[in-house]
């Protein structure tokens, strides 16, 4: 699915979190958003899902306005599993709340499909880990076979090791499903390995954009501060 | 100038807060079997609440009837009417403290349980999970919980009732030396079905007001441990003000 934004506003009460954003991610493809914490980037992609509405601006879904939702996934920063749920009944969540009892296979071979060991089908979320969690999530984002699936922060609060088991699996997923991936994140490295084109958010508007490919050869240089992890005065 | 200010700002709050309160009510009647009804989750949490009160059930039921036993003998023994404990004793539970008290402790045990899980929820992002499972977090959280206490209370209280009156019976005839087959008698003959139905009556509003009030503290709580450290204190403390006050407007109705 082919997603156009164009000039989005978005505001709570006086303060504009979003104050231009135009861009477009393309079908089939893997789009990063860059950005400081609290740049706007999760309300931009909770905005794109509907989970928002926006004062003015268009989003425009394969060029219409309306979408069905149920062909979006997301991935939680913290992974937003129900704590009073097992980890099968997380993962196929659509399938058990409606009261369907056959879900136990397509289960397993989501858990082997992002790495999880099939003895932690019965656990509940308070027992596993946190890269465990990432996984369990990225499982139930994927039951419903989306056509288009939304990653808030994949890395975060993860070691390297397990954030590059994350990238990997992003790449797994894009390689396997051939679906649209939108990813926000300030990991420069997760940025540059699982996307194709990313965008710069700074203040509400976008500073940057480019091939991720190409991140570390930016001219801009708030990007380059981003980057670098110094302030733009000392570039 | 600026008092004033705060005053007017203090009450527009307030005005807003219950114009949300209502709405939200209005929409847990709209969601209440549409578009989906959850049967085995309602269940779910129905067992899941029972069987997690019952311990504080008995107590509140069987300590309350013990003391009111004991206290309306202090009273009624200086006009020589002890004979009258067992119809005080069965009377104050059924029409009175078996559903005020029940109210009050289900309140802290259940309705702190409901806003400090929900609460949590919407600081880890849980709502917004349910909504992009396309499941309607009306049909999923608020539902079972309001149908389960509103359904619960009434058994609580018939519980309390019962516990309290052999509480009751046990301190007048172990401890104030009273005939066990006249007590026994004197509670059930003086009992009437209409003492009982206003207590069940008071349990099912107890139920539903607890219940209702703990969602929304929940659903529109703060952000981090200190938003949903007070969305479970205003639960308890919203929840027990609007019992007690209710309790009055109830008992003028069956009065």
């Amino acid at each position: 699915m082919k997603i156009e934004i164009k000039n989005l506003k978005k505001r709570f009460d006086d303060n504009f979190v979003l104050k231009d954003i135009s861009l477009t991610i393309k079908k089939n493809k893997s789009t990063v958003i860059l950005g400081q914490s609290g740049c706007g980037k999760s309300v931009l992609l909770k905005t794109i899902y509907k989970l928002f509405s926006f004062d003015s601006g268009s989003i425009l879904y394969d060029g219409k306005s309306e979408v069905d939702i149920d062909k979006f996934s997301m991935l939680f920063q913290y992974g937003a599993l129900f704590d009073s749920l097992k980890i099968s009944e997380n993962i196929a969540f659509t399938d058990f709340i409606n009261d369907k009892t056959n879900f136990n296979k397509k289960v397993i071979s989501l858990m082997n499909d992002v790495g999880l060991d099939k003895s932690i089908f019965d656990k509940y979320p308070s027992e596993i880990s946190g890269g465990m969690k990432k996984r369990v999530a990225f499982a139930r984002a994927l039951y419903k076979n989306p056509k288009v699936i939304f990653l808030d922060e994949p890395t975060t609060g993860l070691d390297p090791i397990n954030s590059d088991k994350i990238n990997e699996l992003i790449l797994k997923v894009i390689k396997k499903r051939k679906i649209t991936v939108v990813t926000i994140t300030h990991d420069i490295k997760s940025a540059i390995k699982t996307g194709d084109h990313y965008y710069f958010i700074d203040k509400g508007i976008i500073q940057d954009k480019g091939d991720c490919k190409r991140i570390l050869e930016t001219k801009d240089k708030v990007f380059k501060s981003f980057i670098i992890g110094a302030d733009i005065k000392q570039l | 100038m600026k008092f004033i200010e705060d005053i007017g700002v203090a009450l527009l709050t307030l005005l807003s807060n219950v114009g949300k309160f209502i709405l939200f009510i209005a929409f847990f009647f709209k969601y209440l079997f549409n578009p989906k009804f959850y049967f085995k989750n309602n269940i779910r949490y129905f067992i899941y609440i029972f069987i997690s009160s019952i311990p504080i059930i008995a107590l509140t039921g069987i300590f309350s009837g013990m003391v009111l036993a004991l206290q309306s003998y202090t009273g009624f023994s200086r006009f020589s009417a002890e004979s009258a404990i067992p119809n005080i004793v069965v009377l104050t539970l059924t029409r009175e403290l078996g559903p005020v008290l029940t109210g009050l402790m289900i309140s802290a045990r259940v309705g702190s349980s409901i806003a400090a899980e929900i609460a949590t929820m919407r600081v880890t992002e849980q709502i917004d999970a349910l909504k992009t499972l396309n499941t309607n977090y009306y049909n999923f959280l608020v539902t079972p919980r309001v149908l389960s206490l509103t359904l619960a209370l009434p058994i609580f209280v018939t519980l309390v009732d019962f516990i309290g009156v052999m509480g009751g019976y046990i301190v007048s005839v172990h401890r104030l030396g009273f005939n066990d087959n006249l007590y026994l008698l004197n509670t059930i003959e003086f009992l009437s079905l209409g003492d009982y139905l206003s207590g069940i009556f008071k349990a099912l509003a107890f139920g539903f007001i607890i219940s209702i009030v703990s969602c929304y503290c929940g659903l529109f709580s703060g952000k981090g441990a200190f938003g949903v450290g007070s969305a479970t204190t205003n639960a308890v403390v919203i929840s027990s003000i609007l019992i007690l006050s209710s309790n009055y407007f109830l008992t003028e109705l069956f009065f």
